[in-house]
């Protein structure tokens, strides 16, 4: 029989995130879910900018719309990543094993993050081809690494603060809409600053960049904020 | 940690209660169960018995009192003791899109063992499923379902079990084999069985204890029950209401 072995976070939090890959690549339920919807979001973003009119700027408004996006797809896989959790009591199953319950969030938190990445990759170039790449300026404005750390720090406070969320409310009755109206006001801050650093960038106006960095410094503050008060409250969240 | 004197006591509960707002889920539950015991806990629904086994098994805290399982406090060695234990419940705790080897794999990391492979091997041929083992186990019936459920809850070889009401929705041959999975691993470690069932629990158990409305109305070793009498008791408890 073999005996136990010193508990290892690093070990356990690895096969969460194994575990949550090799499940999405078989059922492909969150990424199919959260891909569809962004695409349909993109199509009606499309129907209704092309009523108005030629001289409106797209660019003006496109670090809000490429955000609302995000923001709301990132709600469909954030239910299910806990509700997979939750279906057969595996929850259960994790709370009673020897792993630290802060193991458990980040596990979740950074496989909900590689999805909503990967959502990312796919609608960001469609994004611009569509409605940026099509117009007489089809530059990107700055550097396109500057929209990459927006996006990176944005789903970031998406992928931690929606773990935390998604799991408060997995065990409540109408946990969509609990989800919905706590995670939007909590993500304000965040918001606010990855759509205006993202729109300094896209508009590339002069001193964009000091906008830019004002706004990543805002992000990733709120992101530390976020993840130590997750990491702090994710043992009394589970009730374990 | 904080190890008692008591090693031979698997189970010392003073005074535990457990409220969910005015609702009183256990009441001042006391009792002591010696290493290598089968505690079948029986009561009506609502009496508390899985609230009971919830504190037990550190999925949640005493509102008042003290459980030490092991020797160990259920909510100040809660981490240690969950190296020392496993659970069966009626639920399965497996993950329906993983084959049967890569949820015993995932679960093994969890519990960082060494060796894995070897000892997931050993299990699956244990519970009958070594043939099944890289089917997906939503394709798995209700017996397969509990089997591959013992697999994992013997996995990391703990030394007490917590049976929530095992035998629900198994057929006869499942139950058999549940029986015999049971009677293999019985000499080596502390049994806990919440159970409506009272021929099967009285069959299995060397203590048996009596919850209703959260207190314990009886708690006895087997060999001093009579079964009908044990029954009638039972019967009177269901009558008792809720908790």
């Amino acid at each position: 029989m073999a005996p136990p072995k010193r508990m290892s976070g690093w070990r356990q939090f690895k096969a969460i995130i194994r575990k949550d890959i090799v499940m999405e690549l078989r059922t492909k339920e969150m990424l199919t879910s959260m891909g569809l919807y962004a695409l349909l979001v993109l199509v009606v973003y499309y129907i209704a900018l092309s009523q108005a009119g030629a001289n409106f700027q797209v660019r003006q408004i496109a670090a809000g719309l490429l955000w609302l996006v995000f923001i709301f797809t990132s709600l469909l896989g954030l239910n299910r990543s806990l509700v997979h959790e939750k279906d057969q009591g595996c929850l259960d199953a994790l709370l009673i094993s020897p792993i630290d319950r802060p193991v458990i969030f980040f596990g979740k938190a950074v496989g909900n993050l590689l999805f909503l990445l990967i959502v990312e990759v796919f609608i960001v170039p469609l994004f611009y081809f569509i409605f940026l790449g099509s117009q007489s300026n089809a530059d990107v404005g700055g550097p396109v690494w500057m929209i990459v750390l927006a996006l990176f720090l944005g789903s970031l406070g998406i992928a931690g603060v929606g773990t935390l969320l998604a799991t408060m409310s997995v065990n409540t009755k109408g946990k969509d809409f609990i989800l919905a109206v706590l995670f939007i006001p909590l993500m304000f801050p965040l918001l606010l600053a990855v759509v205006a650093g993202t729109s300094a960038v896209l508009l590339a106006e002069p001193g964009y960049a000091a906008v830019f960095w004002q706004m990543m410094a805002l992000a990733a503050g709120y992101d530390t904020v976020m993840l130590l008060a997750a990491y702090g409250l994710y043992e009394f969240v589970l009730g374990a | 940690m904080t190890e008692t004197n008591s090693t031979e006591c698997a189970l010392e509960v003073r005074g535990l209660s457990r409220t969910f707002g005015a609702r009183k889920a256990l009441d001042k539950v006391e009792f002591d169960l010696p290493q290598g015991a089968f505690l079948s806990i029986f009561g009506p629904n609502g009496a508390g018995k899985s609230t009971l086994l919830k504190v037990l098994s550190t999925l949640t805290t005493p509102s008042k009192g003290t459980a030490r399982v092991l020797g160990l406090d259920v909510v100040a060695d809660a981490v240690a003791l969950r190296e020392r234990m496993g659970l069966i419940s009626h639920n399965p705790l497996l993950y329906p899109d993983l084959s049967a080897e890569e949820n015993l794999e995932f679960f093994a990391e969890i519990y960082c063992l060494e060796n894995p492979k070897e000892r997931i091997r050993e299990l699956l041929v244990a519970v009958e499923l070594d043939h099944r083992r890289l089917d997906l186990v939503r394709t798995f019936s209700r017996g397969m379902l509990q089997r591959l459920s013992i697999a994992r809850a013997l996995l990391h070889a703990p030394e007490i079990i917590f049976l929530d009401e095992p035998y629900s929705g198994l057929d006869p041959h499942a139950m058999d084999i549940l029986d015999s999975l049971i009677a293999q691993v019985r000499e080596q470690h502390t049994f806990v069985m919440v159970s409506h069932d009272l021929s099967k629990g009285l069959e299995l158990c060397s203590h048996a204890l009596i919850l209703a409305k959260g207190a314990v109305v009886l708690f006895e070793e087997r060999d001093n029950i009579d079964a009908d009498e044990f029954a009638a008791t039972y019967r009177a408890t269901v009558g008792m209401g809720v908790a």
